[in-house]
């Protein structure tokens, strides 16, 4: 899928074995030839994964310990000892997490009876899950996340481990660790769903059979989470996965939405430099592209089929328009910090893009997000 | 070391070409730097010709393309605003150097305190952790603080033209503008790094307007480009129209200082008062010195850095009116194309640190001022304060630190009467405010240097993103 593969579907198989760059949230996901090195490479290549998808675990808990996310779970997956990152990292990804945080629970609090289901793309270290249990108890949630074995085999691995996971699994928190082998990779519950799957391999149903998902039901209203994750595939890959989830796995008239966070502005001299230094540790962002602008974002949620509304801001934005200024201001007391115009920079070359299709249930994404402003230039 | 010249000599070598020297050479080394810098007044006085840099952050191998942009120590005077440290992979390799250029040029290169010159803030942002990781403990960084303390807190620069002598060199392929002609006054000049004119602007040209934003692209084809100047003059200038000044005339002195103005400091003198020799204060005047930033505001504003203020046009104005000052250059802040004039050329962000901290993609600039003409027979002198008796090249209320006398003497300036700050009260009312012409500009603009950079230790570019 690298770009002398444009259009060719991968060999689903190789891929799997090799799981190139399958570890950290989404990174190196659906890139290069696999299986076209060598043994030690590929290692070296997993393991340089696995480091990343620590440091995102890290970031979080940098974030925990300054007091810029509550978050009590982000600790049980940060395997080494954390690090205290830049202040601008840290505001960053305080953004990043906040704002969708506020699109989740404005989707959580519509309709507060009625269940609803969260489908987390490359999701994985992440802690949303736990965090919906605690602020959330009442509410019928129905999870999934979806990644690369490798990743949900150590976030199972981790929830195992820990007593404060493996007890928000069940309504009724059991005793003892679940009942899992310690090699498992896929877990299924009427609320939590693990899914050990490679993207990629719900772009090709028109060829075949679509992979089960269990638990994912095609009725319930659907929000379906991509933080850094399609970026790096194809985008006509892209399209397909997202129509598998609108067309089939849960088609209309059930509402189901996108919530997309990734860069934007490549061709500008910030986004040049990403895309370089990004290329030199092999990392590429093949949508980002194909979709240059918020207008882009916008346009693409819309002909993808998220007809009902369709919306982005770029995170300078949202850090200056969905934050309060009581938060702004508890936020900007925990750390001095001198990096604004770079912090601006990189704010303004990430962007939450928001889509959805309400179908004909008296538009609850509608509803829901009615009152979350998007930017009205780029 | 303690001969002095060949082993300094050594350790500049050493350092040139990247490589740290022995911890107890470095305690010397800032043994030397703090007894220099101790006889050094908070504003040091500067003569012309000096070429002006802005934050560095440890981005030696972008140090080195700034010599060889702007010219070799001792060739060149520099004058570098601070913030020589943090973000970058070689904060000690770019400080020590300039403080053995220090111990070995004192009259050919100033250094004044940036924010990120203290104890705080070099723990969070990196070159703590770097002496840590070079030298197996925190001496060296300890070392470095106790200079960082001693540090002047702004210079002024006195004896720059007004007008620039016109550089010879070819017009850069991506310049869209008619060049100013040789004969005219030179007001502002941009060269990129090979020496060809980007842009030359007369003072008293129609060019020189906010108007004209010709397009600017990148000097050399492989490289970030300079992205269009927005609200800004021609590439980062907001030059001025007036056309009063002749060759050969002295302009009022140029402030540089790291960040800016403070609400509590309306003259040069309140600045010399301060007791600078501690670390950089939570807040207060010389807090505010490190860390403010001109914004487009009036008067005075809160900033979002938690530290100093926002500063107006206004305040600007009436400060370099009532100090007798035709610029203030400062740092400070990351601008994409190097340099950034605001409010009429009152002030200019001059930042020299190309694709800041491997990621921004944005060029440096460094600024040229050259000697007035008429100041040619002007003895050079070192660093230290200027004394209140010294000749006859008295600014403004500068007149040096013996300042009791201030506000009996109302002749003390230089015959426009700044000198006092009660007569400035009815001076401004009563007089139309008239700038003083500010110095010719000469920005030279470079970009980061190449990966491999002669043999030196490699650039690090693991810029974080959001991943
Ligand atoms: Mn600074």
């Amino acid at each position: 899928m690298s770009t002398h593969h444009h259009h060719e579907i991968p060999n689903l198989r190789t891929l799997l074995g090799s799981r190139r760059g399958g570890g950290t949230r989404g990174r190196g996901r659906g890139r290069g030839p696999p299986g076209s090195s060598h043994e030690g490479n590929e290692a070296a290549r997993d393991n340089a994964v696995r480091n990343t998808d620590q440091d995102a675990a890290g970031s979080r808990v940098s974030c925990v310990k300054l007091g810029y996310l509550l978050d009590p779970y982000a600790q049980f997956f940060a395997i080494q000892p954390s690090t205290r990152r830049l202040p601008l990292l840290n505001r960053g990804t305080y953004v990043r997490t906040s704002a969708i945080d506020l699109l989740v629970d404005r989707f959580m609090t519509i309709a507060p009876d009625a269940p609803k289901q969260i489908v987390s793309l490359g999701a994985g270290t992440d802690t949303r899950f736990f965090r919906l249990r605690d602020k959330y108890p009442e509410a019928t949630i129905i999870y999934h996340e979806i990644d690369f074995p490798a990743n949900t085999t150590a976030k199972l691995n981790s929830i195992q481990r820990h007593a404060q996971l493996y007890s928000k699994l069940r309504t009724t928190p059991p005793s003892s660790p679940l009942a899992l082998e310690s090699m498992a990779s896929s877990y299924h519950s009427p609320t939590y769903n693990i899914h050990a799957l490679d993207l990629r391999t719900l772009a090709i149903f028109e060829d075949g059979q679509l992979p089960s998902l269990p638990n994912l039901d095609p009725s319930t209203p659907t929000l379906i989470l991509s933080e850094m994750c399609l970026v790096y595939l194809q985008a006509s890959v892209v399209s397909k996965i997202l129509s598998a989830f609108l067309d089939r796995y849960v088609p209309a008239p059930t509402p189901i939405s996108l919530v997309l966070y990734e860069p934007i502005l490549p061709n500008d001299a910030f986004g040049r430099t990403m895309i370089s230094n990004l290329s030199t540790r092999d990392i590429h962002l093949p949508t980002l592209a194909t979709y240059p602008k918020l207008a882009d974002e916008r346009l693409r949620l819309k002909s993808q089929g998220f007809s009902n509304g369709f919306k982005a801001a770029d995170t300078d934005f949202i850090w200056r328009e969905w934050v309060s200024e009581d938060e702004k201001e508890r936020v900007a007391g925990l750390e001095m910090l001198d990096e604004l115009e770079e912090l601006e920079l990189l704010l303004r070359h990430y962007c939450i893009a928001w889509g959805w299709r309400d179908g004909g249930e008296g538009g609850l994404f509608t509803t829901a997000w009615k009152d979350t402003r998007q930017q009205e230039e780029g | 070391m303690s001969s002095g010249g060949s082993d300094l000599d050594k350790a500049i070598a050493q350092l040139r070409a990247c490589r740290p020297i022995p911890e107890n050479q470095v305690r010397e080394v800032c043994y030397k730097a703090r007894e220099l810098l101790i006889e050094e007044g908070n504003v040091v006085t500067v003569d012309a010709p000096v070429t002006i840099c802005g934050d560095i952050h440890g981005q030696f191998h972008d140090l080195m393309e700034l010599f060889r942009v702007g010219g070799d120590v001792p060739d060149t005077n520099y004058l570098f605003m601070g913030d020589f440290v943090d973000r970058g992979f070689y904060s000690l390799e770019s400080f020590l150097l300039l403080l053995c250029l220090k111990v070995r040029y004192p009259d050919r290169i100033t250094l004044i305190r940036g924010n990120h010159e203290s104890r705080q803030i070099t723990t969070v942002y990196g070159f703590y952790d770097e002496c840590l990781r070079k030298y197996g403990s925190a001496n060296v960084w300890r070392h470095c603080c106790e200079v960082f303390d001693y540090l002047a807190l702004g210079a002024l620069v006195i004896g720059a033209s007004t007008t620039l002598t016109p550089t010879d060199g070819p017009p850069a392929p991506t310049n869209t503008t008619q060049l100013a002609p040789l004969d005219s006054e030179i007001e502002i000049e941009t060269l990129n790094a090979a020496n060809e004119i980007m842009y030359r602007y007369a003072r008293d040209s129609s060019q020189a307007s906010n108007s004209q934003q010709p397009s600017t692209q990148s000097p050399s084809a492989s490289s970030p480009t300079i992205p269009t100047p927005s609200n800004i003059g021609p590439a980062g200038t907001s030059a001025t129209s007036s056309s009063s000044g002749s060759p050969g005339t002295p302009g009022g002195a140029i402030l540089c200082v790291h960040g800016g103005l403070s609400p509590l400091i309306d003259t040069i003198d309140k600045i010399r008062l301060l007791d600078r020799k501690q670390e950089v204060p939570h807040e207060g005047a010389m807090c505010d010195l490190l860390w403010s930033d001109p914004d487009e505001i009036d008067g005075w504003g809160l900033s979002p850095r938690g530290a100093g203020f926002l500063f107006g046009a206004d305040i600007v104005k009436c400060f370099n009116y009532k100090n007798d000052l035709s610029l203030i250059a400062r740092a400070h802040q990351l601008v994409m194309e190097g340099f950034k004039e605001m409010f009429e050329s009152s002030i200019v962000t001059v930042w020299s640190a190309p694709n800041y901290c491997y990621r921004c993609g944005n060029v440096a600039a460094i600024l040229e001022l050259e000697e007035d003409g008429s100041n040619a027979g002007f003895v050079r002198r070192s660093n230290g304060e200027r004394g209140a008796g010294a000749g006859g090249w008295i600014l403004g209320s500068n007149v040096g630190p013996n300042t009791s006398n201030r506000h009996s003497s109302p002749g003390a300036g230089n015959g426009n009467g700044n000198g006092n700050a009660n007569r400035l009260g009815a001076l401004t009312d009563s007089v139309p405010q008239r700038r003083r012409d500010g110095p010719g500009r000469r920005y030279r603009v470079f970009e980061a240097a190449p990966q491999d950079s002669r043999g030196m230790p490699a650039k690090k570019p693991v810029a974080d993103y959001f991943l």
